[in-house]
This record gives structure tokens, sequence and C-alpha cells, in this order.
């Protein structure tokens, strides 16, 4: 059954892929829009250095703001889900934050930081962060009152409780998190790059289409896409690594 | 005057294939149930008798052998002659248990108006008219389990096929259950097949019991229990019948404890 | 009550802070509310964009059709998914490995295939509508109890009439958080299309009042699109409550 379902997605990638080719080649669509995957493969040795160079740039602003996106949305979730009277009030509060397209105060926040690399890793924080403490604070209400009770009838006090019962029950939501979180920084950082010329892949890629390059754009996009995918698929690994009691 | 024959199981064999290896779940079972019986399949766990129960009703088909009802043989479920009714109730729930027992009605292409007249009229004499318009997670356990008999006998179909229906309720519940489904039967005069481990089920309310070895099934005996209604549990004959029903059943779960170690 | 008490202490002090902190600033960078409610009343009457009618106009517009377009394409994939065993297990990973990327990496090259105009925040906001759809109909498909279409066999039903009156309501609730969500994700889309880049479109204007740094003004639109946008939610919200009496 899996070499059946393996043959369907290598027949069918392949097949839209020659198809596309011998399209692009035909004429029939116009090779400005719609480059012929050979030509983005070309591309792709020519625009590589830029490319690469732009994606490392934009990778090292995800890290940072993933750092503290993951500290602040991870601490704060902790922090705010174990209180059940902040939990009640701000829960809302939090809900909004994320639920608001933060592009709207994009502008703003160029206006207040200017152009460069502060708007970008601020907005990829700000974009991370409430997904991940929505997804903490869930988690930490979640913690099976039972464990907590016979916890509790064994004696363990205030700060025990954080440590051996809470926080190892709170993990997974933690991972989830981390998970949610990465492609969210990835993009505000992206967003903020495109918009506001900032140095980086989005730049690159947002220069090569007002350029009308499109094999180069296309090879940009892939390379970029490929980039996100392996980043998700490392932090799942990371993810069943570290889960594997459940 | 003896009844005809409205279900015939004929040398039926039934295999699975799991990861260590295959398992026969049934190995040459023949019955034959009577028009109009109280006919009670009695096993320990794994013997295979829901499996069985699942080939009378169509929703399984055997490896060897064959199953006939009312002569012709049985490829798939049909509900003008077969109605089944499972442990799980299966109600659905968006449906209130009115809705619900409409709906083999409504899955036969009756009119709203006649099958909705048809539904409350079956609730009344089940008890369950007041809570027509209720929702199952409204109900407790043994009235879905209830609506989900009116749902089966809505069909009006001469068989019912139930599948350890009460297993999931309560002792007292189930006793209780037993003795309205009596009624139903007495009344409605349907054939019935009716799957049970309970001892205590089998012997209130059948008229005929077969009792089913270990894994692979086989029918090991099969008893007639011409007994009146309501069963008088002090009855000598009763409680000769209940100590050999147990005799049988016992060596079969021990057997059954002891393959599954 | 006193939940309720404490929030709206929050949300006071916010205002009383923003006010505050508001004008220890340029007026170009901050606009503290005391202006910027006169200019939602300007924005809001129509003084200050007259065309913003025809702005919202376009973006109600593009995100109607994305929408339409995501819900079409995201509940066919996601049927065909579900239904079809071997196509769910080819397809389901690559579509999995897709949403994986950030949207807005399809963007440039949208724009390059339709320019600044509507078209490519269409299909921007038909991209971001498609996925969670999809993944919600395939999510309740997998949740849908097995035993009740069990119980559809056993009373003859066949395999049109169970997916019509077993499956369908069994997911109903799941579905329409999908779609809530897919909406909620088009409109960001679509937004954010307009704010990359465009010539019309409440985004376009948004842009165009940060551009000549009227503070006040941007600040209004921002706060009538959020308005726009938790409209949007409220009502599909809504949908989806009515929704979950259906599937409990």
């Amino acid at each position: 059954m899996t070499a059946r379902v393996r043959a369907l997605q290598v027949v069918s990638i392949a097949a839209v892929l020659v198809v596309w080719e011998v399209v692009a080649r035909a004429g029939w669509v116009d090779a400005a829009f719609v480059p012929a995957p050979s030509a983005v493969a070309r591309a792709l040795a020519a625009v590589g250095p830029a490319a690469l160079a732009g994606l490392g740039d934009t990778l090292l602003k995800t890290a940072v703001a993933y750092v503290i996106a993951v500290v602040l949305g991870v601490g704060l979730g902790i922090l705010v889900g174990s209180v059940r009277l902040l939990r009640d009030v701000l829960n809302p509060f939090v809900i909004a934050a994320y639920g608001i397209p933060k592009i709207l105060v994009l502008p703003w926040i160029i206006m207040l930081t200017g152009f460069g690399t502060t708007p970008a890793v601020l907005y990829g924080t700000l974009h991370a962060t409430f997904p991940i403490m929505l997804l903490v604070m869930g988690g930490v209400r979640d913690v099976d009152r039972t464990l907590i009770t016979v916890a509790r009838a064994y004696g363990a006090g205030a700060w025990q409780l954080y440590w051996k019962v809470i926080l190892p029950a709170v993990v997974p939501s933690v991972l989830a998190g981390m998970r949610l979180g990465i492609v969210f920084c990835l993009l505000g950082v992206l967003v903020v790059e495109m918009f506001a010329g900032v140095r980086g892949m989005g730049y690159v890629m947002g220069a090569l289409a007002n350029g009308f390059k499109a094999p180069e754009l296309f090879a940009a996009t892939a390379l970029v896409s490929a980039a996100s995918i392996a980043i998700v698929l490392a932090l799942d690994w990371l993810n069943d690594r570290l889960s594997h009691w459940r | 005057m003896a009844a005809p024959v409205l279900i015939a199981v004929e040398h039926v064999s039934k295999r699975y294939q799991t990861r260590s290896g295959a398992v026969d779940a049934l190995a040459d079972v023949s019955l034959a149930v009577d028009e109009g019986a109280f006919f009670t399949l009695i096993g320990p766990s794994g013997c295979g008798k829901s499996t069985l129960l699942a080939m009378i009703g169509g929703l399984a088909a055997p490896d060897a052998g064959r199953v006939l009802v009312a002569g012709a043989p049985v490829t798939r479920p049909d509900p003008t002659r077969v109605a089944t009714v499972f442990q799980d109730p299966g109600l659905f729930p968006w449906r209130t248990a009115l809705e619900n027992v409409e709906f083999g009605l409504e899955l036969r292409g009756m009119a709203r108006g006649e099958r909705r007249r048809i539904a409350t009229e079956l609730l009344g004499p089940l008890g369950l008219r007041p809570f027509a318009e209720k929702y199952p997670r409204e109900l407790s356990g043994g009235m879905r389990q209830r609506v989900a008999i009116a749902r089966a006998l809505a069909l009006d179909t001469k068989i019912v096929l139930m599948d350890e229906p009460f297993g999931a309720l309560d002792e007292q519940t189930r006793v209780l259950m037993g003795e309205w489904l009596l009624e139903i039967w007495r009344r409605t005069r349907k054939t019935v097949i009716f799957v049970t481990h309970s001892l205590q089920e089998a012997v209130a309310l059948s008229t005929r019991v077969a009792v089913m070895t270990a894994r692979p099934g086989r029918i090991k005996m099969v008893l007639d229990l011409p007994y009146e209604y309501p069963r008088a549990i002090e009855a000598p004959e009763i409680v000769a019948l209940r100590a050999k029903l147990w005799g049988e059943i016992r060596e079969e779960s021990l057997r059954a404890i002891a393959e599954s170690t | 009550m006193t939940i309720a008490l404490a929030r709206a202490a929050i949300v006071a002090a916010l205002v009383i802070g923003w006010e505050i902190a508001a004008r220890f600033v340029s007026p170009l960078l901050a606009a503290p509310p005391s202006v910027v409610l006169p200019a939602l009343a300007g924005v809001l009457t129509l003084e200050a964009f007259p065309d913003l009618p025809r702005h919202l106009l376009v973006t109600a517009r593009e995100i109607a059709i994305a929408y339409a377009l995501a819900v079409s394409a995201g509940l066919t994939s996601g049927f065909a998914l579900g239904l079809y065993r071997t196509l769910g297990r080819a397809y389901g990973p690559i579509l999995a490995a897709l949403y994986a990327v950030p949207a807005v990496v399809w963007y440039p090259s949208l724009m390059l295939f339709f320019g600044l105009d509507s078209a490519s925040k269409i299909a921007f906001g038909f991209l971001l509508g498609f996925f969670p759809i999809t993944l919600a109909v395939l999510a309740g498909i997998r949740q849908v109890s097995g035993h009740l279409l069990t119980v559809a066999r056993a009373f003859g039903a066949g395999p049109l009439t169970t997916f019509v009156k077993v499956m369908i309501p069994a997911m109903l609730f799941t579905l329409a958080g999908g779609l809530r969500t897919g909406l909620a994700l088009t409109v960001v889309g679509v937004i954010v299309g307009e704010i990359l880049g465009s010539r019309a479109g409440i985004g376009s204007l948004i842009n165009h009042a940060y551009g000549l740094f009227r503070t006040a003004d941007y600040i209004a639109l921002v706060i009538v699109t959020l308005l726009l946008v938790v409209a949007s939610d409220a009502v599909a919200s809504l949908v989806e409550h009515r929704a979950r009496r259906w599937s409990e």
C-alpha cells in the first residue's frame, strides 16, 4: 500500500513538472509570468548566492525573534495560565491580540523604529508570541486536576508542584506552541522585509518580482519553501523525541 | 406444530488476518432459528458470537458456508427483513429521539407525515412518549438503548438481532430492560436473536439457548427452554438449567482466558 | 461580575495610558485617543476620505470572491482527500508540507503574475483560506464515529445516503469551525495583500494615510478595518454555534 502511495506521489509530481515544462516551452503561457521548470532550475544557480545570503539574513532575524517570542509566550502563558483570576480576566485580550491582523500596525511600527533589523525582529516576535501564549495557557489549564490532587496529597509544596507536576504536563503544549510559532515568526519577518524593503529574503523576492524576473523568483520561492519545510520537519522530529512518553 | 425455520446458518466459518497471523473466529457453525423464537447465543468473550450475528445481519460475510434468511442467502443488510440493535445504541446525536426512530422509515422514502405518525405511535407502548423531543445527550444509557430498540422496531421486520444490547448498563437496569423487552417480544411476536454473556438474561428471556465454545467458535450445545414467562428463578427446573448452562460456559470461559494469556 | 469589572478597568487603563504616552511623542508618531476620536468621526462621515465607500467595496469584493474560491476548493479537496484513502495518503503529507510554508512566500509570485490589482489579493486571500478549510474537512471526517456509519449500513443506507444523512451532520461543527477560520484568514490575506501594495481597497487607503504621515487618520482607518474584521468573525461565529447544536 505504501508503495502505491509513494508511486502516486512521485508520478503526479513528475506529471505536473512535465506538463508545466511542455506548456511553457510551447509558448501557451507567457514565459515572463510562468517560467519552465528547467528555466527555474537554471535560475537557481544564477540567483543562488544572493538568495542564500538573503535567506541567511532572514533566518538570523527569525531566530532572534523566535527566541524572544518563545520566552515571552511560554513565560507569560504559564504565568497567566496558572493564576485563575489572571486567566479569566485576560483570556479575551490574548485571543483578540492573536486574532487581530497585525499587518494593520506594521506601518506604525515602521514609523516608530524606521527601516532595518529592529522592525523585522519586533514584528516577528509580535506575530509569534500570542499563538504560543494561547497554546501554553490552554495547556496549563488542562493539566489534569487529578495529578495535582495526588501531588498535593503527597505533600508537594507550591514550588514542587510547579516543577514536578505542572511543567512536565505542560511540555506538549509548549512544544506545540513552539512548532506553531516558528512559522508565524518567519512569516512576520518576511512580511516586514517585503513591506519595508528591509534586507533579507523578503526583500530579494520583492525585488525579483518588481524586476519581473520570474525564473529567479520561482527559484527563490522554492528555496525559502524548502527551508521552511525543513525547519518544521526538524521541530516535529524534536517534538517526537521529547514526547515519547505519551 | 413445529414452527418453520426462519434463519439457517450452514457450516459457517470466518477467519481474520491479524498482525500475528490468521485467527479463526468461527469454525463450522450451524444453527437453525425458528420463527417467533427468542434465540440466545451465549459464550465467552472472543468466541465469535458478535461476528456470527453480524453475518446474519449482512454486515459481514462468511469465508465458508452460508446464512439463509427465509430461504434466501444473506449478502448485504436487508432492512425489510432484519433489524439490528448494537451494544452501543449508536443514536444520531443531532436527531431527537423521535427523529432517530424515524430514521429507517426515512431511508425507505416514506412521507414525512406518515413516518412521524408511525414513529409516534411506536413510542407510546414503549414508554418513550415523554422523551420524544429529547436529544440523546439528555437521555440516560438505558433510555438511549430503548430508543435504539424503538428505531429498530420501526422497521417492522420479522427478525430483530440484538448484540449485547444491555451490556453497557448496570445490573438493575439490565433486569428491568429485559422485562421490558420480553413484554415487547411477546406482543409483537418477532423472531429475536439475542447475544449476551449474561447467564441471567439467557435464562430469563430465551426460548432456546446456543452455547458457543471459546475461539474458534463452534456450537457446543443447544438447549430448549420450554418454560412459562415470567421465569420463576427458584423453580427447580430453572435452577438445574442455570447450573447446567453455567457448567458449560464456565469451561469455555476458562479456556478463553487460558488462550489469551 | 468582578471579571467584567477587571476587564473594563484594563481597557480604561490602556486608553488612559495611550492618551498620556501619546502626548509625550511627536504627533507624527502617535496620536492620543482624544485626537483619534475626532479623526474617526471624520473618516466615518467621509470627510477625511470621500471615496472610502469605494475602497471598502473593493476590499469586500476581493474578500467575497477569495472566500468563495477558498470554500469551493477547500471543500472539494478536503472531501476528495478524506473519502478516498489512497488520495488522502498520497497528497495529505504534501498538503501538510505546503501548510508549513509561511503563506507570504507565495505573494511576490502572485504579484508578478497578477499585478497590483485585485486579482493578486484575491489569489492570496484564496491561498490563505484554502488550507484551514481543507484541514477542517479532513479532521471532521476523521472524527465521525465509525459506529454511526455501521448503524447506517445496518439500516440499508447506501454510500450517498450515509454521506448526506450521517457524515455531514456528524462533522458539521468541525466544518463550521474550519469555515470560520478560513474566513478570518482570507480577510487577513486580502488586507495583507493590499497593504503590501495596491491601488485600491482599504489597505491602500491605510498606506496612503501612513505615507502622508496622517497618523490620526491612519489609526482611525485601522479601527474601522478592525471593526469590519470583528463583525465578519462575529457572523461566522454565530453560524458555528448553530452548527454546534447539530453535531453534539
